[in-house]
C-alpha cells in the first residue's frame, strides 16, 4: 500500500465530458515514500500540500489517494 | 556553434484573433500568409519553403497534411510545405526550424505561418484535446485537465514563494490593459483586480481569469538571409539568438514544478548566441496561457529573482511603463490563444514593437526584444531574440 505526501494539489471544476460527472474533484501529486511521484485522485476529505496520504485503490489504473 | 549566417525577419502579418464561425482553418492561414508575402513586398514565388505551426487541425476540424494544404492555396508550388507540433510551441517550434534552414544556408528566403481553428468545437471537447499536450498515460488519466496543471503549479507556487492571489490577478488586468488598445485582440475590454480575482473557479487557484482564451487565428512571416533584407523591406529585424528545448510531458517528472527547465535552457542558450544577458532585454512576449505561466517565465528568464515574479508584477513592473514591460500585445490572455498560431505571432508583435509601429501600445525602450513560447507544462521551449537592424 503505497503512502507519500502531497506536493501540490487542485480542484477541477471544468473537466471534460468523461469526467464531468465527477466535479468538482481534487487531482494531486504526491512524492511516494518509496521514491518517485505519482498523480493521483483523492477521496474522502479535501488534502493540503504537506499532509500524508495513503492509496486505497486503483481504479481502473487511475490511483487514489486519501489522507492518513 | 557551428556556423551560422544572420537571418532576418522582413514580412509579418497576422489575422486578428477571436470567433470567426465563417473562417475556416485554411481562409485563417491564408489571409495571414497573404498580409506577410504584401508585407515583404513579395509574392509566392519567392518562398523557397513552407513551415506551418499547428496543434491539433485533425482534432479540431478533421483535415490533417495541413502543411502543403495550405501552401498550395497561397500559390506556393513544389516547394518542402511540413508542419510542426508542439503543443502551444508549434508555431515557435516552426519559427526555430525555418530559422535553421536558413542560418545553415540551405534556404534564402521561407515563410513561417501558424494557425489553429479552436471554435467550432463545444468548450468540452476543447478541452478534452487541450488535454492532450498532457501526458494520457498518466496525470490525463487520473483526472488533469490543462489548466488544473498550471493551478497545480500555481498552489506550489504560492506554497514555496509566498506568491498570492491577487499577484496572479495583476497580470491579467495588466494584459487586459494593453489588449484594449489591441485592434486584433479577442477581448478588448478592461478589467478590475476585484473582477479578476473574483471569476469562477477553472482549477483552484485559477479563476476564468487566469486563463487564456479560445480562439481562431494566424499569423505568418517571411523570414531570409539577412544580406538579401533590404530586397523584402526598409524595416528589417535580426534574430539575435534562439534556442528550443524540451522536458518532460508529464508534471510530475520534474523534481520542481515552480520552474521549467525547458524555458532556462532555450532562454540560456538564445542570450548566448546572442552574446547579451536579461538584463539587456527591453520588453518582451512571455507565454502567459496562465497567469501564473507568465510569473514563471519571467523568473526562469533571469528577468526577477526565483519566486519574485508574482511580486514584481503587482508592483507594476511589468505594466507598458514598468521597468520591464511585459506583453504589451495583450498576451495570450486578452489577444486569444489559437494555439498553433502564438509563437509566430508572439514574433509579429516583438517585430512591430522593434519597427516602431505598436501605435497606442509602443514602447518607449524598443531596441532588443524577446519572445517566449511554451508548449504543454513546458514540454518545449522557444526563446528568440530580436533587434532592429
Amino acid at each position: 500500500m503505497q503512502t507519500g505526501t502531497v506536493y501540490t494539489e487542485t480542484i477541477v471544476h471544468l473537466a471534460p465530458e468523461r469526467f464531468a460527472a465527477d466535479v468538482p474533484y481534487q487531482v494531486i501529486i504526491v512524492v511516494l515514500d518509496s521514491g518517485g511521484r505519482i498523480t493521483a485522485r483523492v477521496d474522502g476529505d479535501r488534502v493540503s500540500i504537506g499532509d500524508h496520504v495513503v492509496e486505497t485503490e486503483n481504479r481502473e489504473g487511475v490511483p487514489v489517494f486519501r489522507k492518513l | 556553434m557551428k556556423y551560422l549566417r544572420d537571418v532576418t525577419v522582413v514580412g509579418a502579418g497576422k489575422t486578428p484573433f477571436g470567433i470567426f464561425p465563417d473562417k475556416d482553418l485554411r481562409t485563417l492561414a491564408v489571409e495571414a500568409g497573404q498580409k506577410a508575402l504584401a508585407n515583404a513586398r513579395t509574392d509566392p514565388g519567392a518562398i523557397e519553403a513552407f513551415y506551418l505551426g499547428n496543434f491539433a487541425g485533425p482534432e479540431f476540424t478533421s483535415q490533417n497534411h495541413l502543411a502543403p494544404y495550405i501552401s498550395t492555396a497561397l500559390g506556393m508550388k513544389g516547394i518542402p510545405s511540413t508542419r510542426f507540433e508542439a503543443a502551444c510551441a508549434s508555431s515557435g517550434a516552426a519559427f526555430f526550424h525555418a530559422f535553421m534552414g536558413v542560418a545553415s544556408g540551405i534556404y534564402d528566403v521561407v515563410m513561417v505561418a501558424g494557425v489553429e481553428k479552436m471554435t467550432c468545437q463545444p468548450t468540452a471537447r476543447v478541452t478534452e484535446i487541450l488535454a492532450g499536450a498532457g501526458d494520457c498515460a498518466t496525470e490525463v488519466k487520473a483526472g488533469s485537465t490543462f489548466p488544473s496543471l498550471f493551478a497545480m503549479i500555481a498552489r506550489r507556487h504560492m506554497h514555496d514563494f509566498g506568491t498570492k492571489r491577487e499577484h496572479l490577478s495583476a497580470v491579467a488586468v495588466k494584459n487586459h490593459e494593453n489588449g484594449a488598445l489591441n485592434p486584433d485582440a479577442q477581448m478588448r475590454k478592461v478589467i478590475t483586480l476585484e473582477q479578476a480575482m473574483n471569476a469562477r473557479p477553472i482549477a483552484e487557484p485559477l479563476n476564468l481569469y487566469d486563463c487564456s482564451l479560445i480562439s481562431d487565428g494566424a499569423a505568418a512571416v517571411v523570414i531570409c538571409a539577412a544580406d538579401r533584407a533590404r530586397e523584402f523591406t526598409g524595416k528589417p529585424v535580426k534574430v539575435r539568438g534562439i534556442a528550443q528545448a524540451s522536458d518532460f510531458v508529464a508534471l510530475d517528472r520534474k523534481p520542481d514544478i515552480t520552474t521549467f527547465p525547458a524555458v532556462r535552457g532555450a532562454g540560456q542558450k538564445a542570450y548566448e548566441m546572442a552574446g547579451i544577458a536579461a538584463k539587456d532585454i527591453e520588453f518582451a512576449e512571455l507565454h502567459d496561457c496562465f497567469t501564473i505561466a507568465e510569473i514563471v517565465a519571467m523568473e526562469d528568464l533571469g528577468f526577477v529573482e526565483r519566486g519574485r515574479g508574482g511580486f514584481f508584477s503587482f508592483e507594476g513592473g511589468t505594466r507598458r511603463t514598468g521597468a520591464l514591460p511585459i506583453n504589451a500585445s495583450g498576451g495570450l490572455k486578452s489577444k486569444g490563444h489559437p494555439v498553433g498560431a502564438t509563437g509566430v505571432a508572439q514574433i509579429c508583435d516583438v517585430v512591430q514593437q522593434l519597427r516602431c509601429e505598436a501605435g497606442d501600445r509602443q514602447l518607449p525602450r524598443h531596441g532588443l526584444g524577446l519572445a517566449q513560447n511554451l508548449g504543454g507544462s513546458g514540454a518545449s521551449c522557444v526563446v528568440t531574440i530580436l533587434e532592429r537592424m
